[in-house]
Protein backbone atom coordinates (compact mmCIF):
# COMPACT_ATOMS: atom_id res chain seq x y z
CA UNK A 1 0.00 0.00 0.00
CA UNK A 2 1.52 3.25 -1.27
CA UNK A 3 1.79 6.16 1.36
CA UNK A 4 -0.01 8.57 -1.20
CA UNK A 5 -3.33 5.91 -0.86
CA UNK A 6 -3.08 5.55 3.09
CA UNK A 7 -3.26 9.31 2.99
CA UNK A 8 -5.85 9.94 1.15
CA UNK A 9 -7.79 7.12 3.01
CA UNK A 10 -6.95 8.62 5.96
CA UNK A 11 -8.20 12.04 4.88
CA UNK A 12 -11.53 10.78 3.42
CA UNK A 13 -11.73 9.13 6.92
CA UNK A 14 -11.42 11.53 8.92
CA UNK A 15 -13.72 12.18 11.69
CA UNK A 16 -15.93 15.75 10.75
CA UNK A 17 -18.46 17.36 13.32
CA UNK A 18 -21.95 17.52 12.26
CA UNK A 19 -23.84 20.79 10.53
CA UNK A 20 -25.36 23.24 13.47
CA UNK A 21 -28.88 21.89 13.76
CA UNK A 22 -27.83 18.25 13.32
CA UNK A 23 -29.36 17.02 16.73
CA UNK A 24 -32.80 19.15 16.63
CA UNK A 25 -33.29 17.91 13.39
CA UNK A 26 -33.10 14.51 14.21
CA UNK A 27 -35.39 14.68 17.40
CA UNK A 28 -37.88 16.90 14.98
CA UNK A 29 -38.10 13.55 12.51
CA UNK A 30 -38.34 10.91 15.43
CA UNK A 31 -41.33 13.05 16.89
CA UNK A 32 -43.40 14.03 13.65
CA UNK A 33 -42.62 9.67 12.85
CA UNK A 34 -43.89 8.77 16.27
CA UNK A 35 -47.54 10.78 15.64
CA UNK A 36 -47.93 9.58 12.51
CA UNK A 37 -47.40 6.38 13.41
CA UNK A 38 -49.91 6.88 16.44
CA UNK A 39 -52.37 8.81 14.06
CA UNK A 40 -52.40 5.60 11.57
CA UNK A 41 -53.16 3.32 14.79
CA UNK A 42 -55.81 5.46 16.12
CA UNK A 43 -57.58 5.88 12.00
CA UNK A 44 -57.02 2.30 12.12
CA UNK A 45 -59.50 1.52 15.01
CA UNK A 46 -61.59 4.78 14.06
CA UNK A 47 -64.33 2.83 12.52
CA UNK A 48 -65.17 0.00 15.15
CA UNK A 49 -64.44 2.33 18.04
CA UNK A 50 -67.89 4.36 16.31
CA UNK A 51 -69.63 1.17 15.52
CA UNK A 52 -68.99 0.21 18.94
CA UNK A 53 -69.89 3.76 20.46
CA UNK A 54 -73.35 4.21 18.48
CA UNK A 55 -74.19 0.10 19.68
CA UNK A 56 -73.57 1.25 23.26
CA UNK A 57 -75.95 4.40 22.77
CA UNK A 58 -78.61 2.18 20.49
CA UNK A 59 -78.69 -0.37 23.53
CA UNK A 60 -78.93 2.69 25.76
CA UNK A 61 -81.53 4.85 24.48
CA UNK A 62 -83.25 0.93 23.73
CA UNK A 63 -82.83 0.14 27.56
CA UNK A 64 -84.20 3.86 28.86
CA UNK A 65 -87.08 3.59 26.27
CA UNK A 66 -87.98 0.06 27.64
CA UNK A 67 -87.73 1.12 31.32
CA UNK A 68 -89.85 4.18 30.65
CA UNK A 69 -92.53 1.86 28.85
CA UNK A 70 -93.04 -0.22 31.65
CA UNK A 71 -92.96 2.73 34.16
CA UNK A 72 -95.55 4.08 32.45
CA UNK A 73 -97.80 1.21 31.51
CA UNK A 74 -96.83 0.71 35.78
CA UNK A 75 -98.33 4.02 36.54
CA UNK A 76 -101.18 3.55 34.03
CA UNK A 77 -102.21 0.36 35.91
CA UNK A 78 -101.98 1.95 39.06
CA UNK A 79 -103.96 4.73 38.16
CA UNK A 80 -106.97 2.44 36.65
CA UNK A 81 -106.66 0.69 40.17
CA UNK A 82 -106.86 3.71 42.21
CA UNK A 83 -109.97 4.99 40.19
CA UNK A 84 -111.19 1.22 40.34
CA UNK A 85 -111.03 1.78 44.45
CA UNK A 86 -112.86 5.00 44.89
CA UNK A 87 -115.29 3.94 42.47
CA UNK A 88 -116.01 0.72 44.66
CA UNK A 89 -116.15 3.32 47.29
CA UNK A 90 -118.41 5.95 46.22
CA UNK A 91 -120.49 2.96 45.57
CA UNK A 92 -120.22 1.86 48.69
CA UNK A 93 -121.62 4.93 49.81
CA UNK A 94 -124.15 5.27 47.59
CA UNK A 95 -125.73 2.54 47.98
CA UNK A 96 -125.95 3.19 51.65
CA UNK A 97 -127.58 5.93 51.50
CA UNK A 98 -130.32 3.81 49.28
CA UNK A 99 -130.25 1.42 52.01
CA UNK A 100 -131.08 4.10 54.44
CA UNK A 101 -133.79 5.70 52.33
CA UNK A 102 -135.45 2.50 52.00
CA UNK A 103 -138.31 2.85 55.03
CA UNK A 104 -138.90 -0.79 55.17
CA UNK A 105 -135.02 -1.31 56.12
CA UNK A 106 -134.34 2.05 58.01
CA UNK A 107 -134.48 0.21 61.19
CA UNK A 108 -130.52 -1.39 60.37
CA UNK A 109 -128.99 1.58 58.14
CA UNK A 110 -128.31 4.90 58.56
CA UNK A 111 -126.90 7.71 56.61
CA UNK B 1 -102.31 19.16 89.55
CA UNK B 2 -100.64 16.53 87.34
CA UNK B 3 -103.70 16.31 85.26
CA UNK B 4 -103.34 20.25 84.92
CA UNK B 5 -99.56 19.98 83.36
CA UNK B 6 -100.84 17.38 81.19
CA UNK B 7 -103.47 19.86 79.88
CA UNK B 8 -100.70 22.40 79.45
CA UNK B 9 -98.53 20.43 77.86
CA UNK B 10 -101.03 19.78 75.47
CA UNK B 11 -102.43 23.01 75.08
CA UNK B 12 -98.71 24.16 74.32
CA UNK B 13 -98.13 21.45 71.67
CA UNK B 14 -101.25 22.05 69.94
CA UNK B 15 -100.29 26.03 69.85
CA UNK B 16 -97.12 25.03 68.51
CA UNK B 17 -98.35 23.16 65.95
CA UNK B 18 -100.93 25.29 64.58
CA UNK B 19 -98.40 27.21 62.23
CA UNK B 20 -97.99 23.58 60.22
CA UNK B 21 -101.64 23.25 60.79
CA UNK B 22 -101.86 26.14 58.72
CA UNK B 23 -99.31 26.02 56.48
CA UNK B 24 -101.02 22.84 55.27
CA UNK B 25 -104.47 24.42 55.09
CA UNK B 26 -103.82 24.90 51.59
CA UNK B 27 -103.06 21.72 50.26
CA UNK B 28 -105.72 19.09 49.87
CA UNK B 29 -102.61 16.22 50.07
CA UNK B 30 -103.29 14.14 53.70
CA UNK B 31 -100.81 13.32 55.84
CA UNK B 32 -101.03 9.43 55.25
CA UNK B 33 -99.85 7.43 58.36
CA UNK B 34 -96.95 4.84 57.25
CA UNK B 35 -99.32 1.73 58.06
CA UNK B 36 -96.75 -0.85 58.31
CA UNK B 37 -98.04 -2.29 61.13
CA UNK B 38 -101.39 -2.84 58.98
CA UNK B 39 -99.51 -4.19 56.30
CA UNK B 40 -98.44 -6.87 58.12
CA UNK B 41 -101.20 -8.20 59.12
CA UNK B 42 -103.52 -7.36 56.19
CA UNK B 43 -104.33 -10.71 53.62
CA UNK B 44 -104.44 -7.99 50.97
CA UNK B 45 -102.73 -4.46 50.36
CA UNK B 46 -103.37 -1.54 47.98
CA UNK B 47 -100.70 1.57 48.34
CA UNK B 48 -100.88 3.74 45.18
CA UNK B 49 -99.06 7.17 45.19
CA UNK B 50 -99.33 8.74 41.98
CA UNK B 51 -98.07 12.38 42.25
CA UNK B 52 -98.01 14.86 39.19
CA UNK B 53 -95.36 13.07 37.24
CA UNK B 54 -96.99 9.65 37.79
CA UNK B 55 -100.38 10.52 36.53
CA UNK B 56 -98.70 12.66 33.61
CA UNK B 57 -96.05 9.73 32.80
CA UNK B 58 -99.85 7.48 33.23
CA UNK B 59 -101.63 9.96 31.11
CA UNK B 60 -99.13 9.10 28.37
CA UNK B 61 -100.01 5.38 28.11
CA UNK B 62 -103.69 5.89 27.64
CA UNK B 63 -104.99 5.12 24.16
CA UNK B 64 -106.64 8.07 22.82
CA UNK B 65 -108.71 6.04 20.63
CA UNK B 66 -109.89 3.75 22.54
CA UNK B 67 -113.10 4.99 24.05
CA UNK B 68 -112.52 3.83 27.92
CA UNK B 69 -108.92 5.57 28.29
CA UNK B 70 -109.94 8.38 26.46
CA UNK B 71 -113.10 8.80 29.43
CA UNK B 72 -110.02 7.60 31.78
CA UNK B 73 -107.69 11.12 30.15
CA UNK B 74 -111.47 12.80 31.08
CA UNK B 75 -111.56 11.93 34.23
CA UNK B 76 -108.01 12.69 35.27
CA UNK B 77 -107.64 16.20 33.52
CA UNK B 78 -107.14 18.58 36.50
CA UNK B 79 -105.94 15.96 39.10
CA UNK B 80 -102.46 16.25 39.85
CA UNK B 81 -102.17 13.25 42.70
CA UNK B 82 -104.40 10.07 43.86
CA UNK B 83 -103.01 8.36 46.77
CA UNK B 84 -104.69 5.17 47.61
CA UNK B 85 -104.22 2.44 51.23
CA UNK B 86 -106.17 -0.17 51.12
CA UNK B 87 -106.09 -3.23 53.47
CA UNK B 88 -108.42 -6.49 53.24
CA UNK B 89 -107.86 -8.35 56.35
CA UNK B 90 -109.04 -12.05 57.25
CA UNK B 91 -110.78 -11.28 60.43
CA UNK B 92 -112.76 -8.60 61.32
CA UNK B 93 -111.76 -5.32 62.45
CA UNK B 94 -108.41 -6.08 62.55
CA UNK B 95 -107.26 -2.51 62.21
CA UNK B 96 -106.41 0.03 64.73
CA UNK B 97 -109.20 2.79 65.16
CA UNK B 98 -106.18 5.10 65.87
CA UNK B 99 -105.02 5.35 62.70
CA UNK B 100 -108.32 5.91 60.63
CA UNK B 101 -109.20 8.78 63.39
CA UNK B 102 -105.77 10.08 62.37
CA UNK B 103 -106.77 11.00 59.30
CA UNK B 104 -109.79 11.90 60.18
CA UNK B 105 -108.45 14.52 61.88
CA UNK B 106 -107.08 16.17 59.24
CA UNK B 107 -110.14 16.52 57.59
CA UNK B 108 -111.40 18.56 60.71
CA UNK B 109 -108.67 21.38 59.19
CA UNK B 110 -110.37 24.75 57.53
CA UNK B 111 -110.99 24.19 53.69
CA UNK B 112 -112.47 20.33 53.65
CA UNK B 113 -116.01 19.96 54.28
CA UNK B 114 -117.80 17.16 54.74
CA UNK B 115 -120.03 15.78 51.64
CA UNK B 116 -121.32 12.52 53.03
CA UNK B 117 -121.66 10.49 55.99
CA UNK B 118 -122.82 7.10 55.70
CA UNK B 119 -122.66 4.28 58.44
CA UNK B 120 -124.63 1.63 58.07
CA UNK B 121 -125.14 -0.63 61.05
CA UNK B 122 -126.26 -3.66 59.63
CA UNK B 123 -123.41 -3.76 57.14
CA UNK B 124 -120.77 -2.66 59.63
CA UNK B 125 -120.09 0.53 57.12
CA UNK B 126 -118.57 3.80 57.43
CA UNK B 127 -117.86 5.65 54.27
CA UNK B 128 -116.98 9.31 54.92
CA UNK B 129 -116.70 11.37 51.95
CA UNK B 130 -114.61 15.05 52.00
CA UNK B 131 -114.20 17.46 50.01
CA UNK B 132 -111.69 20.38 50.11
CA UNK B 133 -112.88 23.37 48.75
CA UNK B 134 -110.58 26.08 47.60
CA UNK B 135 -112.90 29.83 46.90
CA UNK B 136 -116.14 28.58 44.35
CA UNK B 137 -113.69 25.27 43.46
CA UNK B 138 -113.16 22.15 44.49
CA UNK B 139 -109.70 20.98 44.72
CA UNK B 140 -109.66 17.72 46.87
CA UNK B 141 -111.45 14.32 47.57
CA UNK B 142 -110.87 12.12 50.31
CA UNK B 143 -112.83 9.06 51.02
CA UNK B 144 -112.08 6.95 54.08
CA UNK B 145 -114.14 3.70 54.19
CA UNK B 146 -113.84 1.37 57.09
CA UNK B 147 -115.69 -2.00 56.65
CA UNK B 148 -115.95 -5.19 58.44
CA UNK B 149 -113.13 -6.32 57.14
CA UNK B 150 -111.57 -4.05 55.00
CA UNK B 151 -110.06 -0.22 55.54
CA UNK B 152 -109.58 2.08 52.79
CA UNK B 153 -108.38 5.50 52.19
CA UNK B 154 -108.77 7.74 48.93
CA UNK B 155 -107.38 11.17 48.51
CA UNK B 156 -107.82 12.91 45.55
CA UNK B 157 -105.96 16.15 44.59
CA UNK B 158 -106.88 18.61 42.14
CA UNK B 159 -110.20 19.10 40.70
CA UNK B 160 -112.41 15.38 40.47
CA UNK B 161 -115.81 15.51 38.15
CA UNK B 162 -117.81 12.37 39.56
CA UNK B 163 -119.56 12.76 36.09
CA UNK B 164 -116.47 11.75 34.45
CA UNK B 165 -115.52 9.40 36.61
CA UNK B 166 -119.33 7.68 36.19
CA UNK B 167 -118.59 8.19 32.29
CA UNK B 168 -116.08 4.78 33.99
CA UNK B 169 -118.21 3.04 35.40
CA UNK B 170 -118.23 -0.77 34.03
CA UNK B 171 -114.69 -0.65 32.42
CA UNK B 172 -111.65 -1.47 34.53
CA UNK B 173 -113.94 -2.94 37.22
CA UNK B 174 -115.07 0.55 38.09
CA UNK B 175 -118.68 -0.59 39.35
CA UNK B 176 -122.23 1.06 38.59
CA UNK B 177 -122.66 4.50 40.77
CA UNK B 178 -125.95 4.99 39.72
CA UNK B 179 -125.57 8.60 39.74
CA UNK B 180 -128.53 8.64 37.23
CA UNK B 181 -130.74 7.70 39.94
CA UNK B 182 -129.62 10.90 41.63
CA UNK B 183 -130.14 12.90 39.09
Amino acid sequence: MSPDFENELREALRAVDPEDGFAERVRRRIASETRMRRRWLSARWAPEALAASVLVAVLGVYGWEQRRERQGLEARQQLIEALRVTGEKLDLAYRGVQDASRPASADDAGA
Amino acid sequence: MRSLTMKSCVALLAVLLLPAQAARAGDARLLLPDFQSLESKASETVSITLDPSLIAMAARFLDANKPEDAAVRKAISGITGIYVRSYTFDADFAYPKADVDGVRKQLSAPGWQQLMQVHSRKEHNDVDIYIRVDGSKANGLAIIASERREFTIVNIVGSIDLQKLHELEGHFGIPDLQLEQKK
